[in-house]
């Protein structure tokens, strides 16, 4: 070969090579672009770049906010997007309250977030309000011209109540005043394995030779918890232990305990329909005065807790903690108080309508923002949100910043570090720190936590899924126990509107509001009531405030609204 | 003619008067400057904390509309007041606001003037420091920490009460807050321990400030403690108690959010709901800003209406009052 040909395959083995280069590299580029924002505009900013501007939030969800930003995950978060973000918290215990206040002052930043789990929520009727007095920006527009906001448009994508009742609503004509956000890419998705009801000392059940999961009816339950009275099982501390303790969150009065006793309806507000097909309230039945019964008879015996619906989370928490309940009213599988699974799950006991199934929504969003009147350009806060919602959005504010908090793997996924896990465990709050959602400080969702799908997104579950498999291996169990996935193939999926999300429109709507929480007051007073006679008497006049109050007006406004496909029932 | 002349003079005597009156005004505030000076950040702050904010009082009268402030939404009249008239709890929720207003206000006022009065009494002064500071100190823990207190010690099962009555042969599971009769003397008594020392002050600082020559001269006529506490000591301070009581009839129809709302429970639900606690929940958690403005608004003109009248029956019958 001469000079001329090595030269030419010299030439062409570096064309090949260049190109070989440039295609295997191509998918981990991807994901180095993408975090690190490294594409660039023709003007030389990032292509992800917004405005050179700072955008203040107002959230009103009172302690669950994190003002402290991490100045370094702030840093880049300017480089990549232009903006500075400031989040202040209401910091006040009742976000609707604050919500109301903050309404009423009118003076507000640049958007403000608030709790907004369907649009039955109190909080739905006062961000109406303001948007029909003209408070804030229609972000319809705006939207549509985003990559992850515009999916909001798509048949199917939003469910019916996020679409009619929250945020595109018939009133408005197409406009959007109100966001709302964390909604799941897929129907049903969701990554924990949530095994929700009472609970049980699994010693005690051992002891007694009870399989839990055979307990499905109060009867059953009320010969199990006589059964533990009579064993004489202690606590920790050597005391006798109540058959039955509150629930792990404090003190309430939650179905799961005497489900076959109780008229809940989809979503537990108390309305369902009856086997002819016509919508009723608890307090229209006899589940309430039966529900009555068996709690006094609880009660009176000895075999529940006396504080049962009153007691604060700590003591409750603390009871659990020295095993001085035999039953727990309800937890979950995934509470740091069970962590070694001394707990395991009854039942599930069956619903006034025959055995368990499990009940899961289309899709549920739980927060919302709006942006008021008086911001600038609020087409950079829709292109912010619309950046946290995206891939590489989400990988900084639920990662944090690559090579501090994280490393890319081949396929492009983030892989925390093992500092920053192991911090995480030992020191939480130094953790918290660091500045992203993994630790704790999720300062994107309020603009961005939406499109959910973190198994497609990041390849894992949730934040360090993947290092640390045994992470959630005793919640797993517990499910596994429980034939989780079993009842989750059965599950019914429903899609529609809750049943007091139309309260707001109800002329009636504050006093019917009002009844109704009495009629859960009074249904607890009665528990506690000397007899049946005098629990009658509650309950009688608990119903006869809700009809007062145009009860069986909103039933027949319930009923015609679901005729209409737009404003369906979830039940 | 003649009523033209007789009329002048009268005018010019007028205007005599009032320039005379502007004259001493200003004589006298030259000469007190200091203490003037003294008075008037109190009056800027009254001016700005209390009378300002009773502007907002309008929005009594007022669909209150975010875009438009209180000034620019729409009349309604006296729609709220309607409102509230015809809710069927308006009734049982205004009979249980007036009957702990009035436990607060007739039963409780006795408790600090006793108190003050055996303050009086301890002749050692470090003993009386020592027990009027143990008096006062509940007054500053927060409703939060004594109806806490309260929960524990009322406890069922747990509680010292109820250890006290199962030790006493009793059946000791008794939950207390959960029943209905409990709820008034839990209330009352809760109120005594938290404020009859902080109550007793005033009471104490009006007892020392009796004339000492007065005790002296029933101690020759041979007068014993009872008979200097109801013969000199209680007429004493009578002008002090006349006015407590007027000014604490100004709240009338405010029974105390805080205690009562932290002691509501279901088993006591229709004695705890108050003026206060339904002001809360519809006005601010409904965000119903007219409809709970018109509420207070209604707690405020009817404590007025009565310290106004209780004040000229008092100046009328015992000669003190406010003004």
């Amino acid at each position: 070969m001469n000079k001329k040909t090595w030269s030419k395959m010299i030439l062409l083995v570096l064309i090949c090579s260049m190109v070989l280069t440039a295609c295997a590299g191509n998918q981990q580029s991807q994901g180095t672009s993408d975090a690190s924002g490294d594409k660039v505009k023709p003007d030389g900013k990032p292509a992800t770049w917004i405005a050179d501007r700072k955008i203040k939030g107002l959230i009103f969800m009172g302690s669950d906010v994190v003002e402290e930003m991490n100045p370094e995950v702030m840093k880049k978060l300017k480089e990549m997007t232009g903006i500075e973000l400031e989040l202040q918290a209401t910091g006040f215990d009742s976000s609707q309250k604050a919500l109301a206040a903050g309404l009423a002052a009118g003076d507000l930043p640049d958007f403000i977030g608030y709790y907004l789990n369907h649009s039955g929520r109190p909080e739905m009727e006062m961000i109406n309000k303001a948007a029909r007095e003209g408070m804030f920006y229609d972000l319809a527009p705006y939207l549509k011209n985003t990559k992850i906001y515009s999916k909001y448009f798509e048949d199917g994508y939003l469910p019916i109540d996020t679409k009619y009742g929250v945020m595109f609503r018939p009133e408005f004509n197409g406009a959007a005043y109100v966001v709302h956000i964390n909604l799941t890419r897929e129907p049903g998705y969701g990554v924990n394995k949530y095994v929700t009801g009472p609970y049980i000392r699994k010693d005690i059940a051992d002891a007694l030779g009870v399989d839990p999961r055979k307990i499905t009816t109060t009867e059953q339950l009320y010969e199990l918890v006589k059964k533990i009275k009579a064993g004489g099982f202690k606590d920790n501390n050597g005391k006798g232990v109540y058959p039955i303790g509150p629930i792990i969150w404090g003190g309430g009065d939650r179905p799961s305990l005497y489900n076959d006793l109780v008229w809940s309806g989809f979503n537990g507000e108390g309305f369902k329909r009856d086997a002819s097909g016509k919508i009723l309230h608890e307090s229209q039945t006899e589940y309430g005065l039966k529900r009555v019964e068996f709690v006094q008879k609880l009660l009176k015996e000895g075999l529940m807790h006396p504080e049962y619906y009153t007691m604060e989370e700590t003591r409750a928490k603390e009871g659990i903690l020295n095993n001085s309940f035999a039953i727990i009213g309800e937890m979950h599988n995934y509470v740091d108080e069970n962590k070694d699974n001394r707990y395991i799950p009854i039942g599930p006991i069956n619903s006034v309508d025959g055995p368990y199934q499990m009940q899961l929504t289309y899709k549920s969003g739980y927060g919302a923002w709006s942006i008021p009147k008086t911001t600038e350009n609020p087409e950079d806060i829709v292109k912010l949100a619309d950046f946290l919602a995206s891939r590489e959005g989400k990988l900084l504010w639920e990662y944090g910043l690559e090579g501090r908090d994280y490393d890319l793997d081949a396929k492009g996924n983030p892989v925390p570090k093992k500092e920053v896990l192991d911090l995480l465990e030992k020191d939480p709050v130094s953790a918290k720190k660091l500045g992203f959602g993994g630790v704790g400080n999720s300062w994107g969702w309020y603009l961005g936590g939406t499109d959910f799908y973190d198994l497609e997104d990041f390849g894992e579950a949730g934040f360090g899924a993947n290092q640390k498999p045994d992470q959630n291996k005793g919640p797993l169990e517990i499910a596994k126990y429980w034939s989780y996935d079993e009842k989750r193939s059965q599950a019914k999926v429903k899609d529609g509107y809750a049943a007091l999300a139309f309260i707001g429109e109800f002329s009636k709507g504050s006093q019917l509001t009002m009844a109704l929480d009495k009629y859960k007051e009074s249904i607890i007073r009665a528990y506690y009531a000397k007899n049946m006679t005098e629990a009658k008497t509650i309950l009688d006049a608990a119903a006869k405030q809700l009809q007062t109050a145009g009860l069986e007006d909103y039933i027949k406004l319930l009923e015609e609204k679901d005729k209409d496909p737009k404003t369906q029932l979830l039940f | 003619m003649d009523l033209k002349l007789s009329a002048a003079p009268a005018r010019g005597r007028k205007t005599g008067e009032s320039t005379e009156g502007r004259h001493r005004l200003r004589n006298r505030l030259i000469r007190h400057y200091q203490l003037y000076l003294m008075l008037l950040p109190c009056i800027v702050f009254f001016i700005i904390f209390s009378y300002i904010p009773m502007g907002g009082l309008i929005l009594a009268f007022k669909d209150y509309q975010f875009n438009q402030g209180i000034f620019g939404s729409p009349w309604v009249g006296l729609t709220y007041f309607e409102m509230f008239f015809q809710d069927p709890l308006s009734l049982q929720i205004i009979k249980n606001t007036l009957i702990i207003s009035a436990m607060k206000v007739f039963l409780a006022m006795p408790f600090p003037i006793l108190l003050a009065l055996m303050f009086h009494e301890i002749k050692r002064k470090k003993m009386q420091s020592l027990f009027q500071g143990i008096a006062y100190l509940p007054h500053f823990l927060s409703w939060v920490i004594v109806i806490g207190l309260v929960q524990r010690v009322l406890a069922p099962d747990t509680g010292l009460v109820n250890q006290v009555i199962a030790w006493l042969g009793g059946d000791g599971s008794t939950f207390f807050l959960m029943e209905e009769r409990a709820f008034y003397p839990v209330l009352f008594w809760s109120y005594i321990w938290k404020d009859i020392g902080w109550s007793s002050i005033i009471y104490f600082a009006a007892i020392v400030g009796i004339n000492p020559a007065l005790y002296e001269a029933a101690k020759i006529d041979g007068a014993g403690r009872l008979q200097n506490i109801w013969h000199i000591t209680l007429p004493g301070i009578r002008p002090t108690i006349l006015i407590v009581f007027i000014l604490s009839l100004g709240n009338i129809l405010s029974a105390g959010f805080d205690q009562v709302y932290l002691l509501k429970t279901p088993g006591n639900m229709n004695l705890s709901e108050i003026l206060d606690t339904y002001i809360i929940y519809m006005g601010l958690e409904s965000g119903q800003f007219g409809f709970g403005t018109a509420l207070g608004m209604m707690q405020g003109v009817i404590g007025l209406i009565l310290v106004l009248t209780v004040n000229w029956i008092s100046r009328k019958w015992f000669e003190t009052s406010i003004w």
